[in-house]
Parts: structure tokens; C-alpha cells; sequence
């Protein structure tokens, strides 16, 4: 990129930007918004073509070179050409949604299925007791555990109002606490970009 | 007509940038603040050193959110960290690998690597050649991701960026290798954040991700944009203790 493109590219990026955030503030600026927003759906369409073409050259690299797992790669060429075949009429078609709901979809709640097992494992990883703070947390969580559920209440009958409260005070408290960190860094990051401080757009610093 | 919600808003914007670029001023002047240590990014800057030395590959994931919605500031986040990664790979000759699942963040993670190789066009090829858009598909993305995991031979996996409950089908891949895998996480929402605690001893909590420029590169509005998080943090928290008291004891309605 030379430097008249980088400062065009830019000039392009800090305008967009002030534009859409104009938008919340005068209805001048919305329509603006909404336009800019819209050809940023076009661009992301064809990034998603550039995407197509990464996932063919990476996994063709993979099955030239024989890499561990080349096999799987195969599989995945081979899926998604059958996927634009049976598709080639849209994903509303009957083909193509037979496709998402007795493949794509019973293999994404099969996947999601497995957290329950993850779950466990993670939990007994972390209930491990190394320090105080960890004692407070296990502490915290077989309350809550307890709390949940009928045989909470037949050990002590204030188990669940206790866990009400865990959750409704400190637990809430600190949830609001990192949302309010987290809005204060995501307004941090979005002005960084508006003054052109972050441009991952430009290929120099 | 601009509402009161607008207006109050358009004054903290305007409140915050002037706190940034003031700070930002003051920190390239060399006035700069002693930032808390935060052990994930001390564990990060050596995590390219441990996979080199280990003869095994690192992976960045940039998380299933994108650059124009599904937020953006955490994929940023990512992409600050990539940055600082990239200058360390294209220094040792390395190519790490990385995986999103926005094609638009696969371009902009693409051009990140060039950026670190410079004038070393064979190199920036080869580095932006292992960037992979995996899928858009929140569950599908876990499942590419772990396959890397499980089948490339990795010793650090990087995750910064925006992640929902598929975070714990990754991070726990990363956990259950017969190899151990060093992970470094961050992620802002609290629903992910009991996950990250039981997956990594590295973990970076909300708002810490977005630090990454200011604790990695040391770049100036980086730390100036901390500093300014900082005090209009502090300036609402007053704001929100004084509001209280008045209303426990009958002053505001």
C-alpha cells in the first residue's frame, strides 16, 4: 500500500466511523449509518468468498503434503463440495435445508451435548482446594450447588434463600462490575480507532 | 432533538477523548505510569519463546466474533495481542497458527502478519498462508478449533477475542492433550468467565483483554486509554456511592 493509500484508507476507515457513531445522536447521520453498515455487509460477502477459497488452499496444502490428519481434510473438501452440488438451489431449498436440519444442526447439538461431560471435568479441575481464595470459591459453589436443587432444602430449609442471596449480591455485583470494565474498555477500543490510533486496516504502524 | 440519554452520552464520549489524548500526550512525553503486573501477559510474551524451544507450533484463536458487529472491541483485543506475536514469529522465523471465524478478521489477522515480515515477502506469504477462517458457525469453529488442537502439535494456544459457551469445548480440548498446552484466554462476557477459571491458570478477566497494547507493545494511546478507563471508572463509581447515600438517607426520590 503506498502512502496516499494508506491515508485514503484511513481517511475512509475515521469517516465511516465518526458517521455510524454520529447516527446514534442526530437522525441526519442514521440513514448515513445504515448505508455505510450496508456496504459493509457487501464487503464481508465477498470476504466470506476469500474465506471459501482459504479453506480450499489450506486443506489441499495439507492433503499434498500428506500432513498428519490429511484425511480429515479430505473429508472436508469433499463435504463441501457435495454441499454446494445438493445446495446449488439455495439454502431454502428442500435440498439444502435437509441439509442443515439432519446434518448440520443434530451435529452442532451433539457437539454442544458434550459440555455436559466438559463441565464436569473442568469442575473437578477447578474445586481443586490450593489456597484460600479457592476454599471461598468451592465453598460458594456447593452452596449454590445445593441451593439448586430439592435436597438443598431437606438439609437446612434457608439453603436456597442463601443461595437467592449469593446470587442476587455479591454474585450480581460482581457481574456488573467487570460489565461496567469491560463497556469502559469496549468504548476505550472503539475511540482508539476513531482517532486513527488502531488501524489494522493499514499495512504499516 | 437530541434526549437527555443522547446528550449525556455525546459528554462522556467527548469527556473520554479528551482524557485519552491527554494521557496519551503525557505518557509520550515519558510520564509513564507503573501498570499492575497481570501474570497472563507476562505468560504470554514468553509463550512464542516455549513453543520455539519446544519444536511445536502456537495457536491464536481470534474468537467467533467479527469486526463490523458481534463485539468488535474484543476481536480488536485479539488482533492488538496478534500483533505483538506476529513481530516475535516473523523475528524467529516462525509461523504460528491462527483461526477466526469471521472471513472480514481472517483478512485483517492476514495483513497483521505481512505487516510484522516487512520486506520479507516469502516469509509474510508463508505467515499468512497458516491464517484460517475455520467457519462462521459458533459450534462449527470449536469443532476446527479443536482439531487443531488435537492434531497439530501445539504448545501455547492463544484465545482472545469473543467467545460464548463454546469457549469450554476449546478450552478443554487444550486441557485434555496427552502434550500439555500453555493457554493464555480472555474473554469479557461473565457467563464465559467461570469457564476460563476452570480451563487456564492464565486467564485474563473482561476489561484486562483490552489492555493488551498497553501491556505488550507499551504504546502510548494504548496506556493513555487505560489511564482514561481509569478514571472515568473511578469518577462513576463516585458518582454511583453519592447516588446511594442519597437516596438511603431521603435526599433524591
Amino acid at each position: 500500500m503506498t502512502r496516499l493509500g494508506r491515508i485514503i484508507a484511513t481517511v475512509v476507515a475515521i469517516s465511516a466511523g465518526v458517521s455510524v457513531l454520529a447516527g446514534y445522536f442526530t437522525d441526519t447521520f442514521s440513514s448515513l449509518g445504515f448505508i455505510i453498515l450496508g456496504w459493509a455487509a457487501i464487503v464481508i460477502a465477498f470476504a466470506m468468498m476469500l474465506g471459501v477459497v482459504n479453506i480450499l488452499r489450506v486443506h489441499t496444502n495439507k492433503i499434498r503434503t500428506l500432513e498428519k490428519g490429511w484425511f480429515y481434510s479430505a473429508m472436508l473438501i469433499v463435504a463441501l463440495a457435495l454441499t454446494l452440488i445438493i445446495g446449488r438451489n439455495g439454502p431454502n431449498s428442500a435440498a439444502g435445508q435437509s441439509l442443515f436440519d439432519y446434518i448440520l444442526r443434530p451435529l452442532e447439538a451433539s457437539l454442544f451435548a458434550l459440555m455436559a461431560f466438559f463441565v464436569v471435568s473442568a469442575a473437578y479441575r477447578a474445586f481443586r482446594m490450593k489456597n484460600f481464595e479457592m476454599a471461598l470459591f468451592v465453598l460458594f459453589a456447593i452452596v449454590v450447588l445445593l441451593g439448586q436443587v430439592p435436597a438443598g432444602f431437606q438439609l437446612w430449609p434457608d439453603l436456597p434463600l442463601i443461595k437467592e442471596w449469593i446470587m442476587r449480591v455479591p454474585a450480581l455485583a460482581g457481574a456488573r462490575g467487570i460489565l461496567l470494565g469491560v463497556s469502559l474498555g469496549t468504548i476505550a477500543t472503539g475511540l482508539r480507532v476513531l482517532l486513527g490510533a488502531d488501524r489494522p486496516y493499514a499495512d504499516v504502524e | 432533538m437530541v434526549s437527555l440519554t443522547q446528550l449525556s452520552a455525546l459528554i462522556l464520549l467527548i469527556f473520554f477523548v479528551t482524557l485519552i489524548l491527554f494521557f496519551s500526550n503525557r505518557t509520550r512525553q515519558g510520564r509513564v505510569p507503573a501498570l499492575r503486573p497481570i501474570a497472563a501477559f507476562s505468560t504470554l510474551k514468553g509463550l512464542m519463546a516455549q513453543a520455539i524451544e519446544s519444536g511445536r507450533k502456537l495457536h491464536i484463536s481470534l474468537g467467533t466474533g467479527g469486526i463490523t458487529q458481534n463485539a468488535p472491541a474484543d476481536t480488536l483485543a485479539g488482533l492488538t495481542a496478534l500483533e505483538y506475536l506476529s513481530r516475535q514469529a516473523a523475528a524467529s522465523k516462525t509461523t504460528p497458527i491462527i483461526t477466526t471465524a469471521d472471513p472480514a478478521v481472517m483478512l485483517l489477522a492476514q495483513n497483521t502478519m505481512r505487516k510484522a515480515y516487512g520486506p520479507d515477502k516469502e516469509g509474510a506469504v508463508k505467515s499468512a498462508a497458516q491464517v484460517r477462517w475455520i467457519s462462521p458457525e459458533k459450534a462449527a469453529y470449536a469443532a476446527g478449533v479443536m482439531g487443531v488442537l488435537s492434531i497439530e502439535d501445539i504448545a501455547g494456544n492463544v484465545m482472545i477475542g469473543n467467545y460464548g459457551d463454546e469457549y469450554l469445548l476449546m478450552g478443554e480440548a487444550a486441557q485434555q492433550q496427552a502434550k500439555p498446552i500453555t493457554t493464555v484466554a480472555a474473554a469479557a462476557g461473565p457467563d464465559v468467565l467461570p469457564f476460563l477459571f476452570a480451563t487456564t491458570s492464565h486467564a485474563l478477566w473482561g476489561e484486562e483483554m483490552y489492555a493488551a497494547g498497553a501491556y505488550l507493545d507499551r504504546k502510548p494511546t494504548h496506556i493513555g486509554s487505560l489511564l482514561a478507563q481509569d478514571t472515568v471508572r473511578w469518577g462513576l463509581g463516585i458518582f454511583i456511592l453519592i447516588s446511594v447515600l442519597l437516596k438511603a438517607f431521603g435526599v433524591l426520590p
